[in-house]
């Protein structure tokens, strides 16, 4: 349907990737909703990044050996695809939000971006393989102690976690979703999954991959019982009765909800907490038992059901720090070829709260309103004010020329209106638009001096303009997405 | 000779594995991603490291003797005289002095004998003497120092006090048009070889810039590239290009045709067996690894080469912060 509407459009674009530019918005508008939300899906159809050229330039990524390397590795890399493929890059950050793996533990920065590939990868797929491709990630299993978990010695971490963080929690409408004995079957089951390289030294000659390796001789061949089943399990199988489980089917619709549309409330309170749209769930539910665990067709039609386009939905969410960092890099286009200042500018997301590939801990971010405190806030004002009223950003510099040229006359509404919808349609609650008119009308009066197409005149309104945006980027509504 | 391994043989068998020097090191014996080896005046090998602006103490140029002694590292991260963001490539002028190319500053500084910083020239910008974001650099026979403008798609040109005298290239894929250059070599008589980077060829000119052949596609096979950078030529006129995503050096004849290729057979390096000496527990892992054994020897994206006058090839393995030699047979 050419000429879909661009609030709805910037809607889905907020949530199923890091915002869009008016010119995006522009091209997904043609291109009509349901498209544009088939073409998010399928991320792989559009042209990847020039890694090559990314590599020549930061050439102390590819092995970094600092945190904040790999944290400015991913906020360049979800900049980057933010317009072409952004869905592929918040699926990754959503997986690495639920499946919550951190470098304070891990220490080999390479295995963990490997891991975040991981999400890129397969986070659109299927559930049951990315949790097969999670099982054998050697990052988690060191993150979850799994090279310690031995056919005599079991250790339980992962088995754990695998069932109350990753795949079922700890339980649904007041009831507990496994048993102890079930933590044990699984442990035992993933008994001889473990990696070949533990070594996180840099030196000799920097770090070496990590790779899987499974050890037969180490395994539990024994029979165990899980989740109502006997039998000589291995990982395999245990993942196979997992997705198996309602509660699975919950967990997963509750975490898409929860990412995508609104904020529910935190993890650990869902045992005995409703979801917020009962329906929305059941909708969600059913689909992933349909599709048979297929990520893709649980999030068309999420991105497709009424729940998620309404207007309850619209700026329900907390922006989280890496869609500020993010979103704000994009709308300006900048950083979008190499060069130098990139690690300034993403160490934004440690300083708002969220401090990529190092989660607090497996059980990741606490988000909503809980990404907002005094200090977090401030940085979050202050990084995009800055940003978005420097006009020698090009995504600035755009904006500003399509508001301005071939305007003869500015008044306070269309300064406003037009600033409010090349940010991204975003929305000012009366009393602040209002408050922000005064502020435009007084500065546009101090034209009156001017000539009208002078210079001096193109300079007030830039700067008029300028201030606007300043205004609308420091204000509460624009930290929801 | 500080190896444990046998010394074994390019795939050809017309080089044989010599040595390593290296260990990643932000300060003293050690590098931190050497992007450019050269042998200075008096037979010593200098380093320049690439490193992290998050470790900016890391940015130095190493100077060592060929047999792996560590004499000294200078300069310093930095936007002031003398200091270095983003360096590329460093040369020797025939006078002796030190020239850096930093694609951060768009600038190249110069150092002296001693490696006091002299001066420097250049800016951003596409004009004469301009740059955006230089790269490889080298020295004709009749002193002038030619320099691989990347962004520009083109080589100038200069006197040794940055002057402009000529320039060429241009973005594009034909003859004498380039994409993206990195590398540069300059032979006994004058001809120019430069690692055309994204066209994945190397092309030849005369002294003056005239297009004379181009060899190299884009692959993994014999005599394809992906993205070569370093280049250099030795006194039998064969022709190493560093073929960067393919983790290997390839060696071609004056013609351009494929000779041998080598991929790394490090060993433990003298700085990594004294590392190692006294931190027992990370040997006794890293032995652990052996699903990593081959990965450890080989070329981690190899950025320059350098072939001295007794025929060792010296290889930048960038990301395993060492310099590979081998001995050509």
């Amino acid at each position: 349907m050419p000429g879909t509407d661009k609030p709805l459009l910037a809607h889905l674009l907020r949530r199923a990737g890091f915002g869009a530019t008016f010119q995006e918005l522009d091209r997904y508008s043609e291109l009509g909703y349901e498209a544009t939300v088939d073409e998010l899906l399928h991320p792989e159809r559009q042209p990847a990044i020039e890694e090559d050229v990314l590599e020549r330039y930061y050439i102390d990524w590819k092995e970094s050996r600092n945190i904040e390397g790999a944290l400015t590795e991913s906020v360049y890399r979800m900049n980057a695809y933010a317009g072409g493929r952004p869905l592929q890059e918040k699926i990754a950050l959503f997986w690495h939000q639920v499946f919550a793996t951190g470098l304070a533990k891990v220490l080999h920065e390479k295995t963990m971006l490997n891991q975040i590939d991981l999400f890129r990868e397969q986070g659109l797929g299927n559930f049951r393989d990315l949790l097969l491709g999670l099982a054998k990630d050697p990052a988690m299993i060191f993150w979850l102690d799994n090279n310690f978990n031995h056919k005599d010695a079991p250790n339980e971490n992962w088995g754990r976690e695998l069932l109350e963080l990753f795949s079922l929690g700890v339980g649904m409408d007041g009831q507990e979703n496994y048993t102890e004995e079930d933590v044990q079957s699984a442990a035992r089951a993933f008994t001889g999954w473990t990696i070949d390289d533990d070594n996180v030294a840099s030196i000799p000659f920097g770090k070496t991959p990590w790779l899987f390796r499974y050890l037969p001789e180490d395994h539990d061949e024994d029979d165990k019982t899980f989740m109502g089943e006997t039998g000589n399990f291995n990982g395999e199988d245990i993942i196979d009765i997992v997705v198996r489980q309602p509660a699975a089917a919950r967990f997963i619709s509750r975490h898409l909800y929860n990412f995508f549309v609104a904020d529910e409330p935190q993890v650990p309170a869902w045992q005995h907490t409703p979801p917020g749209d009962p329906e929305a769930i059941k909708i969600l539910e059913e689909e992933y038992f349909r599709s048979n665990y297929d990520i893709r067709s649980m999030l068309k039609v999420l991105f497709n059901s009424d729940f998620f386009k309404s207007d309850r939905a619209r700026f329900a969410k907390v922006k989280s720090p890496a869609e500020v960092v993010v979103g704000t890099l994009h709308l300006l286009g900048d950083f979008k070829f190499p060069k130098r200042g990139i690690y300034d500018v993403a160490l934004g997301c440690r300083y708002m709260g969220q401090d990529l590939l190092n989660p607090p801990s497996v059980e990741g971010w606490h988000t909503g309103e809980e990404w907002i405190d005094s200090g977090s806030l401030v940085e979050r004002v202050n990084f995009v004010a800055d940003q978005v009223s420097d006009i020698q950003q090009p995504g600035v510099k755009a904006m500003v020329d399509t508001l301005l040229d071939g305007t003869s006359e500015l008044d306070p509404v269309s300064v406003i209106d037009g600033c409010l919808e090349l940010l991204g349609h975003v929305r000012l609650h009366e009393k602040n638009k209002t408050h922000l008119a005064g502020e435009v009308r007084s500065m546009l009066e101090k034209r009156s001096g001017l000539v009208a197409g002078s210079p001096e005149d193109r300079q007030a309104t830039e700067n008029t303009v300028l201030h606007t945006m300043k205004m609308i980027g420091s204000s509460r509504e624009y930290q929801f997405a | 000779m500080t190896t444990e391994i046998e010394q074994p043989l390019s795939q050809k068998r017309l080089y044989r594995y010599h040595d390593v020097i290296g260990l990643l090191s932000a300060a003293g014996p050690g590098f931190s991603g050497p992007v450019s080896v050269i042998t200075g005046p008096v037979d010593e090998l200098y380093v320049a490291n690439r490193a992290s602006p998050k470790q900016p103490e890391a940015v130095r140029i190493t100077r060592c003797t060929k047999e792996g002694d560590f004499l000294e590292h200078f300069g310093e991260w930095g936007e002031e005289p003398g200091q270095f963001i983003w360096v590329t490539s460093i040369a020797f002028s025939p006078q002796g002095e030190l020239y850096l190319a930093d694609e951060s500053s768009n600038q190249i500084s110069v150092f002296d004998a001693d490696n006091s910083f002299v001066r420097r020239f250049g800016e951003p910008g596409s004009g004469p003497s301009q740059f955006d974001r230089p790269s490889g650099m080298a020295f004709g026979p009749g002193g002038n120092l030619y320099v691989v403008d990347a962004l520009n798609h083109r080589v100038q040109i200069l006197t040794t006090e940055g002057d402009f005298v000529s320039q060429w290239g241009g973005l594009g894929a034909g003859d004498g048009q380039l994409n993206m250059p990195w590398g540069i070599a300059i032979d006994d008589a004058g001809d120019v070889y430069i690692a055309d980077w994204r066209n994945d060829r190397v092309q030849k000119f005369d002294a003056d810039g005239k297009f004379m052949m181009s060899f190299g596609s884009s692959g993994d096979g014999e005599g394809q590239f992906n993205r070569p950078n370093g280049i250099a030529v030795d006194n039998d006129g064969d022709i190493y290009v560093c073929d960067w995503l393919n983790d290997r050096v390839q060696v071609f004849d004056q013609a351009g045709s494929f000779k041998d290729v080598l991929i790394g057979h490090s060993g433990m390096s003298k700085w990594g067996r004294t590392f190692l000496d006294a931190n027992p527990d990370i040997e006794q892992k890293l032995e652990l690894a052996t699903q990593n054994i081959e990965i450890k020897q080989r070329f981690y994206r190899p950025v320059s080469v350098h072939i001295d006058a007794a025929g060792k090839v010296f290889v930048a393995d960038c990301y395993r912060h060492r310099v590979q030699i081998y001995q050509k047979l």
